[in-house]
């Protein structure tokens, strides 16, 4: 336990072990993947119909908003260069499938279906459709693990939507909390604050959803506010995920 | 021929319990998930002591670690711990009503379970202990039916 914790020497032992349980996974995913498909099958065509409409036009909207989104990008590009600022990083994602969550409740890891083939890296942000899951912590061929935010040895540098007050969010342990840490009392941070992440650190980009500050407390003889968070992503939820390339990631295969 | 039906049985029941232990399922009640191949490896100790005894247990304890990418050891020791129980009540055991053993389990996936989040605790890392109860309380339930399954296999090397 100890060699394991505190150098990295186990991990091809890691490695190679989790290569042959792979099958396991596969396994593991046989009931869900034939509930999806049962389901899928006895869809009535009139649902089936209506569901179809409703993405269309869903998608007419979002298209509609993208346009908006692409010129409010050329602006804030071309002011960003008036300012001399860096350039906003371009970033692509790759959709992957959760296909193993670890049973433990004090190491939130998943496994996903997407490996070394598909330029994955230890490090690369994970997210769903509502903000920042977490980061790959080993990849294998054809799989890899990922690192939840809410894992209690994860920390993610955050900073307020409103004002850009910058902390640090810790995981608790627990799928639908976090913690900001070093928030002095005198800091303008309000419940129902978003939290975005900040970049600093270089792991996560700027600007991706994490939480909402959901409770601040203040005991007396604390030098912090003891802050809780709601993350924005389906943590315990989420089957179907994205994996984040940005342009500083040379060589990533993914699609846009 | 029967020693291989036997390593059969044991090998089936212990993937099963791996799949249940890895299966991704959703919703806030994945954190009292029991640990099914902990349960598993209980129920042929409780059946087969002479055969299965805390190396078994320790072996499928590594395997744990590395599913639930726990620290190397963790799940092993757990593992460790439990089966010792069974093993020093196994001459009782054999004796016990289905109710009885579940009980036993229930009691030993408690005491374990406090005794790890004692030493979290006092490490200042989280312990998930409220959690726990929960936890016991569906290994409770899912112990029935893998105690039927061991039981029936072992019916049927008999």
């Amino acid at each position: 336990m100890i060699v394991d914790s505190f150098t990295p020497w186990l991990k091809p032992i890691y490695s190679t072990a989790d290569n042959l349980v792979r099958p396991l996974y596969w396994l593991a995913n046989v009931p869900l993947r034939v509930q999806e498909w049962s389901a899928s099958s006895v869809t009535p065509r009139s649902e089936i119909e209506v569901e179809n409409q409703r993405l269309s036009k869903e998608s007419l909207i979002y298209h509609g908003q993208l346009q908006r989104m692409s010129d409010l990008a050329a602006e804030n590009l071309r002011l960003r260069r008036l300012l001399n600022a860096t350039e906003l990083l371009q970033d692509s994602v790759l959709v992957t499938e959760v296909i193993g969550v670890s049973a433990n409740p004090l190491r939130h890891t998943l496994t996903i279906d997407r490996g070394t083939a598909d330029g994955v890296f230890v490090g690369q942000p994970l997210l769903d459709a509502e903000g920042l899951m977490g980061q790959i912590i080993e990849v294998h061929k054809s799989h890899s693990a990922a690192l939840l935010i809410t894992d209690s040895s994860h920390a993610l540098p955050v900073q307020v939507l409103r004002n850009g007050v910058r902390s640090i969010a810790e995981g608790t342990a627990d799928y639908n909390l976090l913690s900001l840490k070093f928030v002095s009392p005198s800091a303008d941070i309000r419940e129902g604050d978003k939290l975005v992440s900040s970049g600093l650190g270089g792991l996560y980009p700027a600007g991706y959803p994490v939480g909402t500050v959901i409770s601040i407390a203040s005991e007396p003889g604390d030098s912090f506010l003891k802050i809780d968070v709601d993350p924005s992503a389906e943590i315990d939820r989420s089957r179907h995920l994205l994996l984040l390339y940005t342009s500083r990631d040379s060589g990533a295969d993914a699609t846009e | 021929m029967q020693s291989g039906n036997h390593s059969i049985a044991v090998f089936l029941t212990v993937v099963l319990a791996v799949v249940f232990n890895l299966m991704p399922y959703s919703g806030d009640w994945i954190v009292w998930k029991p640990n099914f191949l902990l349960l598993v490896v209980m129920g042929w100790v409780l059946y087969q002591p002479k055969e299965f005894g805390v190396y078994f247990a320790a072996s499928f304890g590594l395997l744990a670690d590395i599913l639930l990418r726990m620290t190397l050891g963790h799940s092993v020791i757990v593992f460790a711990l439990c089966v010792s129980v069974i093993v020093m009540v196994s001459r009782w055991a054999q004796y016990l009503s289905l109710l009885q053993r579940t009980f036993l389990v229930s009691l030993i996936i408690g005491v374990v379970g406090l005794l790890e989040a004692s030493v979290f605790m006092l490490y200042d890392r989280p312990s998930a202990i409220e959690h726990l109860p929960m936890k016991i309380l569906l290994s409770a339930l899912a112990w029935p039916l893998i105690d039927r399954l061991i039981a029936r296999s072992q019916r049927q090397r008999d």
